[in-house]
Parts: C-alpha cells; structure tokens; sequence
C-alpha cells in the first residue's frame, strides 16, 4: 500500500511544475503566440525563489519574488516579439539561453557558489494538512498533506478552464490565436491580449518555478529545469491547449518520473533518468497516429 | 550584405554597451574588463590560435543549425549529436589500432555517422509517423545526455579515473598540434568549405533553399520534398557530430562528463543571429569564441566572473535580431514613404 501511495504521491509532485508551465503555455498558444520560453521562466523562477525565500526567510517572499523574476522573462519577451517583432522562436530560443547564463552567473555572484546552491537558511514552501481530509483511510496520506503549490494547482487548472471557456478574455484570447485581423477589427487590440497571455505566463511559470527550488527539492542547481519547460510545451501541443487534457497529461509524465524512480533497483540510474522523455516520444507517437486518423 | 554588416556592428556595441552598464552596476571597471576580455582572445598569436581553436564545435554546431533552418527542418538536435559523434569518435579511437593517416579520417567519418544516426532517428520518426522534429530532436538531445553519460560510468569507464570518464583514445587519432595552432580548425575550414559549396552552388542546395523559402513553390517546381528532408537531417548531424568528434580529438583525447558543454546551444544562437547564412555564422562563430575565449583571461585579473558571458552572449543575440527586425521596418518605411511623396507630386 505504501508503495501505491508513494507512487502517486511521486506522480503529483512530479506533474506539478510541467502542468503549471503548461498551463502558462497554453493561455499563449490559445492567444497565437509560438512561446517555447517556458524553460527559461521557469528556470529563472526557481533562482529567485530560492533567492527570496533566503534573504526574507520567508517562503512567501519566495514565491513572489519567482513570480517577479519569471515576470521579468515574460517582459522580456512581450518587449522583443510583441512590441519589436522580433521573430518569437529566436526570441524564445535566446531568452531560454539568457536565462541560464544569468542564473548561474547571478548564483556565483551571489552565493559565490558553482554547480548548486542549497542552504538550511532556505525556507521550502510548507505543506499542508486539512484536518478531516487526513482521517480517509487510503486516499488521507494524498488528499492531504500536499505542498501548498499543489493544492494552488488544483485551483488553476479549473480557473484556466473557466477563463478561456467561459470569459469575454477568454473568448477574446481564442479569437487573437484563431484570427486576429478580425479581433483587431472589432475594437479588441489582439497585442494587448498576447501581451496579457504572457503576463499569465510569467506568473504560472513563477510558480513552476517556486515549485521546483522550494517544494520539490530546497536548493538551486544549474539548469535545474532540465527540459521540463519542452516537456510542457510537448504537452499543450499534445492535447490542443485544453486544460484538463493538460492536466492528464501531466499526470502521465508524473507517473513516468515516479516509475524512472521505482525502477532505479533494477537499472543504472542514466536509463531511468531516460523515461519521461521517452514517454514524451510515445505520446507524441500517439498523438501523429489520431492526426493522421482525423485528417484521413 | 552591407545592411546585415550593419546591423550587425551596431548589434555587437549596443550588447557591450549593455554589458557595460551591467559591470557598472555591480561596480567593474568596463574598460578594464573588455580590454582584458580582447587582450586575451585576439592581440597576439597564441590568443589567436587559442580563440580559432575554440570557434571549431561552435562554428560547426552553427553551421548544422544555420543549413537546417535554411532548408526547413528545425533540427535543435545538435547537443544530442555532438555528443553522440563525440562518443562514436572515442570508441572508434579506444579499440581501433591503425597507423595516423588512415585513423584520424575514421575517426573523423564515425564522429559524423554517428551525429547522422542520431538524427537519423528525428527524421524517420518524421518520415513514418510525422512527428515533429523540434520537440523530437530536443528529447533526442536529453535522451543522448543520458546514453553518453551511461557509457562513460560502465562499459567504456576509466578504471583509474575518479569520475565518468574513457581511458585517452590511440595517439596515432589525436589532431596534430604545430606550436600553438591545432590542425582541428583545417578540418573546420574544409568542411566549411564543402557545406559552402554544397548550399550555394550545387542543385542539392539550390533544392534545399528553395524549400526552406517556400515548400510548397518546391513542390510544385518538381522538388523531392520528403527526400530532401532526409538528407539534410543526416547532413546536419553529421556535421554536428563532427563538431563532437572533432573535440575529443584535439582537446582531451577522451570523452569526459560534460564534454558538449554549451557548444550546440551557442551554435544555435550562431545561426540565429547570423540569420542562418554560412559567411556570417563563421564570423559570429568567431566573434563567439572570441568572447569565451578571452573569459578566462577577463576572471584571471579582474573580479568579473567568466559566467558573465553568457549573459553577454544572449544579449548580443536579442539586440542584433531585434535590431535587424527594427532596421528593416525602418527602411522598408522610409521606401514606402518616398513613394508615396513621388505619387503626390
């Protein structure tokens, strides 16, 4: 039975930080934006979550100051393709490079350490326990007991489905993704709103971010996003930008990060380090199989 | 051309301008620090041949990216391939027992079959099943991290090393070195040259541009899309894998963790900047390794840390295209404005 929980519990932890990205990704793949800077938002909300929650001993000073930093990518980025029009894939392709140079450039200058930087002055992210939830006699140790991020999740992935189903932004965040000439020409300015699906991008990147450095584990390493950002824009590719696919989907990458972990006695551990991306293959196998089967 | 050589000047100073201020910010000395930057990279000889020697794996990952974004496909495979053509050269190297003029052409062609295998594999998965190669490539890549990883602990691991590494390959495949200058840049030049040729004069190129312009044009022109596709995946990787190759053969003479280091990921932004032409990713390639190579020079007498130019890289990277984008909107008006006064007059 312990297993089975643990199993799970490695599966939510392991989704969270690709389905918060992925659901960043999917408010701008709906508004038309080719926005493959997760990886970077991500990378640089986890650097200044760590950052935060170490100079203001505060976990919540963490998760702000992420939320700041990964705004300041998404800034970034709404300066050069939205207002510059610079082409978004070179955009992309260098903030993602920038954010690593800085990050780790920014770790030696501040910490003055190489590689990672972990210290007990860094406060993690708590978890949380509802009381009446922990007495259910299987589902207690998971509906419970979660860190705060994932329970922050929970909520967004249901807010993101309303908001771009349910909402005028909504409709209008489609409309610029499906055909902005004539949002445009409806008085609704389609910049404005890829600059707003950004913005919500940066945030949930943050979090991502916060999730990573203060929740998964409680210290900083280079590169530590390591492809999670591709993962998650492999994910909103798979499942055409709806948030609950996204959230499925997550969940199957999680599931395969938790069985990489479980196999581990059986194999060098370079080979299960392998599985979520080899999963990400498949899916994407599967995916090109059902295009091929509507289109025919 | 001159727009580009342009755009590209102004590009680089508004970067170092940038870099600049960043240093005062944190309280550098900027003319310290890019004299001691440059002094290190490019006044005398054996910077000289240190920055040349180093351009090798960037000009030629850039050179993979620039030709495969010109063609079409978005090959971002390029870490993965060095890797893997830096694995297939040290192996080659490890167990093969020939006299120096036959091993190093083997080795150099193994480094480039395995960089073509491994994006051999992105584009069959392409050709059957169409999957796209942008996110294919990038698992390629993490997947490939991991492979060279595993064969550097277990099957082909220094017994006597500390940490993953491969026992030194045959000294008859090691580049030969004259003073300071290492003959991989002859390689680089000549496969420049080839690649250059290839894409520029020959009608595989020609086919190859025409379909990176406009694919469906092609197709009606009679080009053999799917197969071009093929070919310039495996051209591609094989000249990535070269790059992987090329720097187990000059550099340590064995695979070690953390060969590739950034290599591909700056041939990317190579390409990017040069806005994949083949002239100016040799130039950025250059100026590139100028950069990384003087960072040594920069930590040793000022407090400026080599990480720094990374930073600086990206910089570069946004203002130049940015730049570019901006330059022609400006010019393309500036036109558009003077017809317009000639058809009012």
């Amino acid at each position: 039975m312990n297993i089975i929980t643990g199993l799970i519990n490695g599966m939510i932890s392991g989704a969270t930080p690709i389905l918060l990205a992925a659901l960043g990704g999917t408010f701008t793949f709906y508004a038309g934006v080719f926005n493959i800077a997760m990886e970077g938002m991500m990378l640089t909300g986890a650097f200044f979550a760590v950052l935060g929650s170490y100079y203001f001993d505060s976990w919540l000073m963490g998760i702000v100051c992420a939320i700041i930093g990964s705004l300041m990518m998404a800034l970034i980025f709404i300066l050069f393709a939205v207002t510059l029009k610079t082409d978004e894939f070179v955009t992309g392709i260098a903030l993602n490079l920038f954010a690593l140079g800085a990050t780790t450039y920014m770790m030696r200058q501040i910490f003055n350490v190489k590689g990672a930087f972990s210290n007990p002055g860094i406060v993690p992210i708590p978890r949380i326990h509802i009381p009446l939830l922990a007495k259910i006699p299987i589902l207690g140790n998971i509906l419970s007991g979660q860190n705060l991020i994932i329970y922050i999740t929970v909520l967004v992935v249901i807010l993101s489905a309303f908001i771009i189903f349910k909402t005028r932004f909504g409709l209008r965040l489609r409309a610029a993704g499906y055909n902005a000439p004539s949002l445009d020409s409806s008085g609704v300015s389609s910049a404005k709103i890829r600059i707003w699906s950004l913005i919500i991008c940066g945030v949930l990147c943050g979090l991502a971010g916060a999730f990573l450095s203060l929740g998964y584990v409680t210290l900083f390493s280079e590169n530590m996003s390591a492809g999670r950002g591709w993962i998650s824009l492999a994910a909103v590719i798979l499942v055409n930008g709806n948030p609950w696919g996204i959230a499925l989907i997550s969940l199957l990458f999680g599931f395969t990060d938790g069985l990489g972990l479980l196999l581990q006695q059986y194999m060098p551990s370079q080979f299960t380090s392998m599985v979520p991306y080899v999963a990400t293959l498949i899916a994407l196998y599967f995916y090109s199989i059902q295009a091929r089967k509507r289109k025919a | 051309m001159q727009r580009k050589l342009i755009s590209g000047i102004i590009g680089i100073l508004i970067a170092l301008l940038i870099g600049a201020l960043i240093m005062l910010v944190q309280g550098y000395n900027p003319i310290q620090t890019y004299a001691a930057l440059f002094n290190f990279s490019l006044f005398g000889f054996y910077p000289l041949a240190t920055t040349l020697r180093n351009s090798v794996p960037l000009i030629l990952t850039g050179l993979s990216a620039s030709v495969a974004f010109a063609s079409g496909p978005v090959n971002l495979g390029q870490p993965g391939q060095l890797l893997i053509g830096a694995l297939f050269a040290t192996v080659g190297g490890l167990y093969l027992d020939l006299p120096a003029f036959l091993l190093i052409p083997v080795l150099i062609l193994l480094s480039m079959l395995g960089g073509a295998l491994w994006s051999g594999v992105a584009a069959m998965l392409r050709k059957w099943f169409n999957m796209d190669e942008f996110i294919t490539t990038l698992m390629l890549n993490m997947i490939a991290d991991f492979f060279t990883y595993w064969a550097i602990s277990y099957p082909f691991f220094d017994r006597s090393a500390y940490s993953p590494m491969t026992p030194q390959i045959n000294t008859n495949g090691w580049l030969p070195i004259w003073g300071e200058f290492n003959s991989n840049v002859i390689v680089m030049v000549l496969a420049f040259f080839v690649i250059y040729l290839v894409f520029n004069r020959l009608t595989a190129g020609y086919e190859w541009r025409i379909t990176g312009h406009n694919s469906l044009f092609a197709r009606l022109g009679g080009i053999k899309i799917d197969k071009n596709y093929v070919t310039v995946m495996l051209v591609t990787g094989a000249l990535a894998g070269l790059a992987g190759g090329l720097v187990v053969m000059a550099g340590p003479h064995r695979f070690l963790k953390g060969l590739g280091a950034n290599y591909a990921w700056d041939g990317v932004m190579i390409a990017v900047v040069a806005n994949n032409g083949l002239i100016g990713t040799l130039l950025y390639g250059l100026f590139f390794s100028a950069l990384q190579t003087g960072s040594l020079g920069m930590e040793l007498i000022t407090a400026v840390p080599r990480e720094f130019i990374q930073v600086l890289q990206a910089v570069t990277v946004l203002v130049i295209v940015a730049g570019r984008g901006y330059l022609d909107i400006l010019i393309d008006k500036t036109i558009a404005r003077q017809k317009a006064r000639e058809r009012a007059t």
